[in-house]
């Protein structure tokens, strides 16, 4: 250790140190442009220059790069010392007038214009770049000529071989004399540019040591291999010079793992189409034709453009926007995408909705397409809106060219509207809608693995177990299964996890490790001794805030007896120095202030819990996340309002009582309601991960609307699958079925329902810890079409029916007609049932094949064969299935004859009537859910206005209720194929088994308490609680009285604030809590 | 008048808005340091009495988000 005075005040430094090191330790702050802390220092620019006092005389030192010494003076802020410093930035401010930062240094040191000549430079020869390329391994620029010829170039300035256009020069410079352009102009033969962002799908570039986004998990940045310097010339490794934990380990190699594993679960996504081979299109060439994907983070928030719409040439805000659908699906010619990718006519709606709401309604935003494809929960509603209400133009036309408008920056477009005419339209941006493939490593995987693919590439599967692939014990999920949506992903994701953990539930708890578990002291009745630990993050919080004053401010806050700072508190060893001091300093009470309690309060609520401390106890000061990333400009202000957050936490904390979580038993039984193809996958699942299963269903026999279907879209036998499995379901002693059985009651909540069951008189109670509702849905019995009055009129299940019965009416009839959209996509019943086009699709190909001449048209709206289904509507039109379009204000009208039925329907192509003679009509018609209020009562689960379940999550939580221990498959969640309905089975009976498989829950300590003798009894937190927590209590002294389930109680607070007679309090954020914050925003009136 | 700066209470809902502010600090976005947040655990949670108060308090304005 060396001892010297730095500006009067005695410091310390390591032998070696220069005094710029010493000095920034100890906060005082040397201006410098040439300093680089991996860099060996230079003393270029001479502005850190400092006067030394020897003990005998006074001289002038620069400060980057002279060693400190025993006994030295150093003087920093000296008169002299400034004078100096003034006539340096005035120099280089001569020779480079134009550059913003000297303007602003000259501005500070009161410069105006310099006495100087002016020269135009704007390279201060500080040497920076030199070095850093040195640094960096390359070596390819050095300061070349000599006194006023001096400047930065190549050797003979040809630009080089050596430079690896790394750009780290440019990063460097202080005063932006290097650039990328002048390295591309200057110094290399190879390009230099930005390293396009993955997230931003390369709108914006990034570092070579990176987080790929602000979400990521581990949040945890990774070096690109490829573009580090490091590994291109075993130089640079400025990282870990920045690094204040030695994090970063350049010698770490790949590493091969072998696992045993009893399943394996893929589900290695897709990846976007590349639209750049579509020379029509203009993608490559003009930077105004962009992929959706691009789109949605232009009009992402936390997008390059921070949610700016702009288009990319010129910045300009774009006044019209074209979408064009199908690019890279449904095109056999173009590329061999011949499936339909399913997300892309519901991304394109949300987006051009999206972009209208940031840029104003004069915003013209127009949709090119050729069959709208909404097929989802809601979506039809999302497409009526954005029409009829939003205002987006959609036109049924496949634009085949785009040019570029002679303007330079716009696109001019051509295409055939409906009636035939030829248009012309600029737009001033173009939105490609891309579809979803599957990558060639992704095929070379399957390759591997063994496992079959589809002619799309997608993992093949069947529709009674669509998660295995060809492979036992390899399961699929997500868009390797088909181009699918998030909530269907979700679902498959869940039904995987199902099919895997069937084959692993014998292991189940195998593999744990039960934690010690350390006596909790009781501080009931202590006064609040409050230990306050502020932690400077690296330089993440200490960059900005003072972090030693917020710990000594702490210090004088009421019952604080400990205060300090951690360089980073969530490391492991500050954890346990943290939880030694609790023990030591007998502290009760804990207040961490660092970053969000979103992301660590579980975590320093165990160091609590590992010190005997109730984890209730503990508040978060967030002065990171919301102050020091926030206020980095001023440091002052930032650090005051550290104080600020700490003294509201304090005062917190201090009001923090002891809380306790119950432990809850949950009965290892399953009850599912409804037992069709999806609720009986639901209880198959169930029963071979080990929980005893009960189906309830209102009729004589199992299968459900399944019983009426012939075959799959991919062609499967739909009775001998669905025969096997009520056999196997029969069979299992495991499952219990409930025949002609309903509810009558249900009470209970998470873990212990308990259900009566209605079987004719008899009555039965079951007890059970969740429940699956799949109570299905219904045929719509048309009430148009003639339905009813003829039996040659059939619905499609019907007609099912015949087919499975081989009926000769088939055969012999000359002429089919398919009605589409029967009672779907209609004001009473806005949803699109789904299954329909692909339905009558195949049957009609399958009347073509039972009788080839047979003539048969289909009568559509959209033909909405979403994902591989696309194939059967090319080989029904290459089977001469004759497809005419129908709008829904000009409906097919049907007349019944003796001989033939009539059924006449206005041509799109030919714009008039066409009257059909017909021996079979089949009406598609709609899936209805029966809307069973009763039902949706006994669990408290909602219903929307169509009748079908509303899940947890539209997304994130499909076959889930927000109702714990509540949980939905199949047609009661929204109309679906049998794949869709058994992955959703499955899917349901993972979810439920995540429950199960816990046997106890714990549930949360912040929650709702009543105090009876306060309570009115008039019934608002009953009826405003949205998970049924409060209920009236019905024994005991308080009868009358409202009191709340702890289990159910989410700890929301919504009773507490409607509880007009203030009974209810909620632990954790109570009235006097809040009152505390509040009351400490100001430090003269805490109490 | 430009001089003067209102003092800002914010009572963010845990789930929703108090996650965005937090966001708002990774992605190192900046705005005035006149700002101080009470989380709580749902917009539900709010109660008249908690405005009066912060105004009380000096706060020239109360922003509720969730």
């Amino acid at each position: 250790m060396i001892t010297f005075k730095l500006n009067g005040q005695t410091v310390q430094g390591e032998e070696g140190q220069y005094i710029l090191q010493v000095a920034e330790k100890y906060g005082v702050d040397i201006p410098t442009l040439c300093h680089h802390k991996a860099l060996e220092p230079a003393g270029m620019c001479r502005l850190c220059t400092v006067e030394l006092f020897d003990g005998r005389r006074s001289r002038f030192v620069t400060a980057c790069n002279y060693p400190i010494w025993e006994g030295m003076e150093v003087q920093t802020d000296s008169e002299m010392v400034h004078q100096g410093r003034k006539l340096i930035v005035e120099m280089l401010l001569a020779r480079c007038p134009e550059v913003p930062l000297l303007q602003k240094m000259a501005e500070d040191y009161g410069i105006g214009e310099p006495r100087f000549k002016k020269e135009e430079d704007t390279c201060i020869l500080c040497g920076l770049c030199t070095r850093v390329c040195e640094r960096m391994g390359a070596n390819a620029i050095s300061l070349t000529g000599r006194g006023v010829d001096m400047r930065v170039d190549t050797p003979y300035g040809v630009n080089s071989d050596d430079c690896l256009a790394c750009g780290a020069c440019a990063s460097v410079c202080p005063t932006g004399h290097i650039d990328l352009d002048r390295v591309n102009r200057q110094h290399t033969r190879i390009q230099a540019q930005l390293i396009p962002s993955e997230y931003d799908v390369g709108l914006k570039g990034r570092k070579a040591v990176y987080v790929p986004y602000a979400q990521a998990v581990p949040n945890t940045p990774a070096i690109d291999r490829d573009v580090c310097m490091h590994f291109k010339t075993g130089g640079c490794k400025i990282c870990t010079a920045f690094c204040g934990v030695d994090a970063i380990d350049h010698s770490m190699e790949d590493e091969i793992i072998e696992l045993d594993v009893g399943s394996v679960v893929l589900s290695p996504g897709f990846e976007p189409f590349d639209p750049s081979k579509f020379d029509s299109y203009g993608y490559a060439k003009h930077p105004n034709v962009i992929t959706s994907m691009e789109m949605e983070r232009i009009l992402s928030a936390s997008g390059p453009t921070a949610g700016h719409l702009v288009r990319p040439s010129d910045h300009a805000e774009p006044k019209k926007i074209a979408w064009f659908q199908c690019v890279g699906s449904r095109d056999l010619n173009r590329c061999d995408n011949a499936y339909c990718s399913s997300v892309c006519c519901m991304y394109a709606i949300k987006e051009a909705v999206i972009a209208k709401e940031h840029a104003g309604d004069d915003l013209d935003c127009t949709i090119f397409y050729m069959d709208m494809r909404t097929h989802g929960k809601d979506f039809e509603r999302f497409y009526d809106n954005a029409r009829e209400k939003v205002g987006v133009r959609f036109i049924r036309s496949r634009v085949h060219t785009i040019d570029p408008a002679p303007d330079g920056d716009s696109l001019s477009v051509r295409y055939i509207t409906e009636d035939g005419h030829t248009e012309t339209e600029t737009f001033d941006m173009i939105v490609l809608s891309i579809g979803l493939q599957i990558s060639p490593e992704t095929v070379q995987l399957a390759e591997k693995l063994g496992i079959e693919l589809t002619p799309g590439n997608f993992g093949k599967t069947g529709s009674f177990e669509p998660v295995a692939t060809s492979r036992e014990g390899i399961f699929l999920c997500g868009a390797f299964q088909g181009p699918k949506d998030i909530p269907q992903s979700v679902v498959d994701s869940s039904a995987a996890a199902s099919a895997a953990g069937e084959i692993l539930s014998a292991a189940r708890n195998t593999a744990t490790k039960t934690p010690e578990e350390i006596p909790e002291t009781n501080v009931v009745g202590e006064p609040p001794r409050i230990g306050v630990f502020v932690c400077r993050c690296g330089i993440n919080i200490a960059g900005v805030v003072d972090v030693p004053a917020v710990a000594e401010y702490a210090k004088t806050l009421p019952y604080v007896v400990y205060a300090s700072d951690n360089l980073y508190s969530c490391s492991q060893d500050t954890q346990e120095a943290m939880a030694n001091i609790i023990r030591q300093k007998k502290l009760n009470r804990v207040v961490v202030a660092a970053c969000t309690p979103k992301t660590h309060e579980p975590l320093f609520q165990e160091t609590l819990v590992n010190a005997g401390l109730n984890k209730y106890l503990f508040e978060m000061a967030n002065i990171r996340n919301q102050d020091s990333w926030v206020h980095k400009s001023d440091p002052e202000r930032a650090t005051e309002k550290a104080k600020d957050l700490v003294r509201m936490a304090v005062s917190k904390v201090a009001l923090t009582e002891p809380l306790q979580e119950a432990e809850l038993a949950i009965k290892p039984v399953a009850m599912v309601v409804g037992g069709g193809i999806s609720g009986l996958t639901a209880a198959r699942s169930l029963s071979r991960q080990g929980y005893e299963t009960h189906v309830i269903e209102k009729e004589g026999q199992l299968g459900g609307q399944a019983r009426s279907l012939y075959r799959t879209a991919t062609g499967e036998d739909v009775q001998s699958k669905l025969a096997a499995l009520v056999e196997e379901i029969q069979d299992d002693e495991k499952i219990q079925v409930h025949l002609n059985t309903r509810l009558a009651a249900v009470d209970g909540f998470v873990g212990n329902f308990k259900a009566t069951l209605v079987c004719g008189d008899a009555e039965e109670e079951l007890e059970h810890g969740v429940v699956i509702l799949a109570t299905g849905a219904e045929p719509l019995k048309p009430e148009e079409y003639a339905y009813g009055t003829d039996p040659r009129i059939v619905t499609s299940l019907e007609l099912d029916r015949r087919l499975m019965d081989d009926d000769p009416l088939l055969k012999k009839a000359e002429t089919a007609v398919f009605i589409q959209c029967v009672g779907s996509r209609e004001p009473q019943r806005p949803y699109c049932s789904r299954v329909c086009c692909t339905h009558s699709i195949d049957n009609a190909l399958e009347l073509k094949r039972r009788n080839p001449d047979m003539t048969v048209y289909i009568l559509y709206r959209d033909i909405r064969t979403y994902g591989e289904r696309e194939y059967l509507y090319k080989q029904a039109r290459e089977a001469g299935v004759i497809f005419i379009r129908y709008s829904v204000d000009n409906k097919p009208v049907v007349a019944v004859g003796k001989e033939k039925i009539s059924v006449t329907v206005t041509d799109h192509i030919l714009g008039r009537p066409v009257e059909i003679e017909a021996d079979l009509l089949s009406l598609a018609s709609a899936i209805v859910p029966p809307g069973d209020e009763a039902l949706a009562q006994f669990f408290k689960v909602p219903l929307n206005d169509d009748g079908f379940f509303v899940e947890k999550h539209a997304k994130l939580g499909p076959s889930e209720f927000a109702t714990d221990g509540v949980f939905l498959c199949g047609l009661a969640h929204y109309p679906k194929p049998v794949d869709e309905a058994v992955a959703q089975g499955r899917a349901a009976a993972s979810r439920a088994v995540t429950l199960l498989a816990r046997e106890t829950i714990h549930t949360s300590g912040t929650v709702a308490r009543t105090n009876p003798m306060d309570c009115a009894s008039c019934g608002v937190c009953v009826a405003i609680c949205p998970y049924s927590a409060p209920f009236f209590t019905t024994e005991g002294p308080f009868a009358g009285k409202a009191e709340i389930n702890p289990v159910l109680c989410k700890g929301c607070g919504l009773c507490v604030a409607s509880c007009r007679s203030g009974a209810i309090s909620l632990k954790g954020f109570d009235n006097d809590q809040i009152f505390a914050q509040l009351f400490a925003l100001n430090e003269e009136t805490v109490v | 008048m430009s001089e003067w700066e209102p003092k800002i209470v914010s009572f963010l809902c845990n789930w929703c808005s108090y996650g965005a502010a937090d966001l708002a600090g990774v992605s190192r976005m900046e705005y005035p340091p006149n700002i101080r947040v009470v989380r709580i655990p749902c917009t539900g949670r709010m109660d008249p009495k908690f405005f009066l108060a912060a105004l009380r308090e000096g706060a020239d304005g109360v922003w509720v988000s969730g």
